[in-house]
């Protein structure tokens, strides 16, 4: 039929099924080309807004790589007339994209120093053998590391501490018990409400940083911002730590053997080695870099500089860094970034924020509530389903453009996408759990549900009471 | 003849791996047991594999070679792979990386040169479909609880034939519901649906079923050969006429103590997406397993 063969006819109809996102997609974005711009929308507002559902569909869907997602959007910017290919090789690179390309560098670089066994230790010595303490332990060291260096780094060198224990407790590590849950979510939400403390928590807090500064709203300090956020994360540590107790409270209640087994595997590997030691001095020289110079230098050169120095210095390969970086992450964020500006520069994301703001007063009556709901629930909810930096990187022009203090706004908005308890996909954390096979997809909502409600409350309470008091 | 067992969990497994290994011995075939891990979202699957090579350091397995080792100890304790091998056969943190999210497991010992153990990440029918279009797989064993959607699209779109091990007992004793007509497939099914008899030990209904008022001799003559083919390989069979519509009355004949062997229909791609085909109708609404023979 046509000159195929049967095979390619096959395989034609193979890729429409697996593919039926994209042509959805494109279908429907010649189909709102064609729609007259909306009253208060320019043309280039409207071709932008095209080009935001495309990418949100694709993202969503999964249904073609990350990278190519990227590249799309790139093309479409220009193809649609939005900007030139300059004006959108410009706003494809800044320091938001240094920082997460040189956030996941750094990641590859501290994970390959063997530093997990420690970490293994270091809690093991705090909590001692009572398993609500391991819990507490777990959650409290990944929320405090990963506020400093990201949470994909910190939940990939903690997995393997949580499955010791589980494998050392006599249970299989292929099935799932309450125990494993409780450790192993332990770590993911721990690292999800670390990450709210720095800037350095989590590319899209640079993202928030990035557009506050880029808009000309605001400059944000590395300390200006811990001093807004750290409170938040150290109330939460009790909260997530009793809730996850309480959810899957395990019957091995004591972990003795456990823990002994642990402290004599990781006994074998012997004191700090120099290159150890080093790894840790780089990582310190780059947290105080990040907070006595990113004003000047910005965020992200900081975090390529601590790049060099792993690489000067050797402890890092070259190949290693470029095998283990996700690339097309780093794609997809400077093009969201991108896409991002273009909103701003075209109206766009002025038209969604006060169409938005239009319809939801009608719900609300108050201008105030619709934007905290925008920025806390919206966004909470989008990061479940996105990822929490694409989620900033697209809601943060339109948050930002609804009035209001934009500092406020713009940091509540980051927090909010850190509320990822409710899906696998919603951050690297709960991905990497979630491949260990003893996680299931229901198993987020059993204690994530009760996180969300909770932190959405306390951001409430802490954005009232207690962010007036600061003077920024 | 290769042959390639998907497995998913140790819980749900065991059906298909006793009846894929059953025919795997029967036709001395290679065989690979491949299972397929989750999908790893795009935004983590690096943050993901540096958790994994981290795993490796503290002598955790990667997820999915747990299920891989009960595999293989479940082979042994069935004798489908000799007991009396002095090497230690499954390799704890010996996966060997493929290339294209592919790994094996590194087994040890000549008597294991058929056998490989393959561990995937990702959508599943598309993993699937991927091994067999890569690997020219005969035929594919595939469990069947709860995922029609996924075994109809499998049936669809691999080249390969495609047991659907759905509902299988161990303990029943079945037989074989051959469908036989004047179709090329059906020709090819009996050649596989005598392997299959003797991989199980059993007898094979010839059944064929059409809406005639009279049967024709096409009919007649398919049947005879079928029957031929059977006496010929020493598999006990019988010979069924129905006078009817094919797919409901193959599902009532069948119930659950049949295993069902269809021939796959002849109709083009396009007709079989848009308008289905008959044994995508039977696989969708029968209690039992199915062959389907590409």
């Amino acid at each position: 039929m046509l000159g195929f063969s049967e095979r390619s006819l096959t395989t034609i109809l193979f890729w429409v099924t697996r593919k039926k996102w994209l042509i959805l997609s494109f279908l429907l974005s010649i189909s709102f080309f064609y729609i007259p711009s909306p009253e208060g929308l320019s043309p280039e507002g409207h071709r932008t807004l095209i080009i935001v559902l495309v990418a949100l569909s694709l993202i969503i869907s999964e249904t073609i790589p990350l990278p190519a997602v990227a590249i799309l959007i790139l093309i479409m910017e220009v193809v649609l007339g939005v900007d030139t290919a300059d004006g959108v090789a410009s706003s494809f690179m800044s320091d938001a994209v240094f920082f997460i390309m040189g956030s996941l560098m750094l990641a590859v670089s501290i994970v390959h120093q063997g530093l997990d066994k420690r970490l293994a230790l270091l809690v093991i010595n705090i909590t001692g053998n009572k398993t609500w303490r391991i819990v507490m332990g777990f959650v409290t060291i990944s929320a405090l590391l990963s506020s400093f260096i990201g949470e994909h780094t910190v939940g990939a060198m903690m997995l393997p501490v949580a499955l010791a224990l589980i494998r050392n407790a006599g249970l299989d590590t292929g099935k799932a018990t309450k125990l494993s849950s409780v450790l192993l979510f332990s770590i993911a939400y721990g690292c999800a409400i670390g990450s709210i403390g720095t800037p350095s928590g989590g590319g899209r807090n640079v993202i928030m940083i990035g557009y506050l500064a880029e808009f000309g709203m605001a400059e944000i300090s590395y300390l200006d911002w811990m001093k807004m956020a750290y409170p938040m994360l150290l109330l939460e540590i009790p909260i997530v730590g009793i809730i996850l107790w309480r959810t899957f409270t395990p019957s091995q209640k004591i972990m003795d053997s456990s823990v002994r087994k642990l402290k004599v595997q990781v006994a074998k590997t012997g004191k700090l080695n120099a290159n150890q030691l080093m790894a840790i001095g780089i990582f310190i020289l780059v947290f105080i870099g990040w907070i006595f110079f990113s004003p000047i230098i910005g965020l992200g050169i900081v975090a390529l500089s601590g790049v060099f120095l792993y690489l000067s210095f050797g402890l890092i390969d070259w190949k290693e860094i470029n095998r283990n970086t996700n690339w097309g992450v780093i794609l997809l964020f400077g093009s969201a970034i991108s896409l991002g500006i273009q909103m701003r520069e075209t109206g766009a994301a002025l038209w969604v924020a006060e169409q938005t703001l239009t319809y939801l007063e009608i719900i609300f009556q108050d201008v105030e509530i619709v934007r905290w709901f925008v920025s806390v629930i919206v966004t909470g909810l989008l990061t479940n389903l996105l990822s929490n930096a694409a989620t900033v990187a697209v809601l943060g022009p339109i948050v930002l453009d609804m009035g209001g203090d934009p500092i406020i706004t713009g940091i509540m908005t980051s927090i909010a996408s850190a509320f990822a308890y409710l899906t696998v996909v919603a951050s690297p954390t709960c991905m990497i759990i979630h491949s260990t096979g003893l996680i299931t997809s229901a198993d987020y909502f059993k204690a994530g549900w009760k996180l969300f409600i909770i932190s959405v409350f306390l951001l409430l309470i802490i954005s009232l009471f207690y962010w007036p008091l600061l003077s920024l | 003849m290769k042959i390639l067992i998907g497995i998913s969990s140790k819980k749900y497994s065991e059906p298909t791996l006793d009846v894929g290994m059953r025919i795997a011995r029967t036709l001395k075939s290679s065989t690979t047991i491949l299972d397929v891990g989750q999908k790893i979202n795009e935004f983590s699957y690096k943050d993901v594999s540096l958790a994994n090579e981290l795993m490796e350091s503290w002598d955790l397995d990667r997820p999915g070679v747990d299920v891989l080792e009960w595999a293989y100890n479940y082979l042994k304790k069935k004798n489908y792979i000799e007991k009396n091998s002095s090497e230690p056969g499954f390799s704890k943190n010996l996966l060997v990386d493929k290339g294209n999210g592919r790994s094996e497991v590194f087994l040890k010992g000549i008597i294991l040169q058929n056998l490989s153990l393959i561990l995937r990440n990702g959508d599943i029918i598309e993993e699937l479909r991927d091994e067999v279009h890569s690997f020219n797989y005969d035929l594919a064993i595939i469990g069947g609880s709860g995922k029609r959607s996924m075994a109809h699209d499998l049936i669809q779109y691999i080249d390969s034939s495609i047991f659907v091990v759905n509902n299988f007992n161990q303990k029943q004793k079945y037989r074989i519901l051959l469908a036989v007509d004047d179709s090329p497939g059906t020709s090819k099914a009996v050649k596989l649906g005598v392997r299959v008899a003797q991989a199980f030990n059993i007898e094979v209904d010839l059944i064929t079923i059409t809406n005639e008022k009279e049967i024709s001799d096409k009919y007649h003559n398919a049947s005879s050969r079928a029957e031929k083919m059977m006496r010929r390989s020493g598999v006990k069979s019988k010979v069924k006429f129905i006078k009817g519509e094919l797919v409901n009355t193959l599902v009532e004949v069948a119930g659950d103590n049949h295993i069902i062997i269809m021939g796959t229909s002849s109709q083009s791609p396009l007709s079989k997406f848009f308008l289905g085909s008959k044994p995508l109708d039977v696989m969708e609404s029968c209690n039992c397993p199915m062959l389907i023979v590409k």
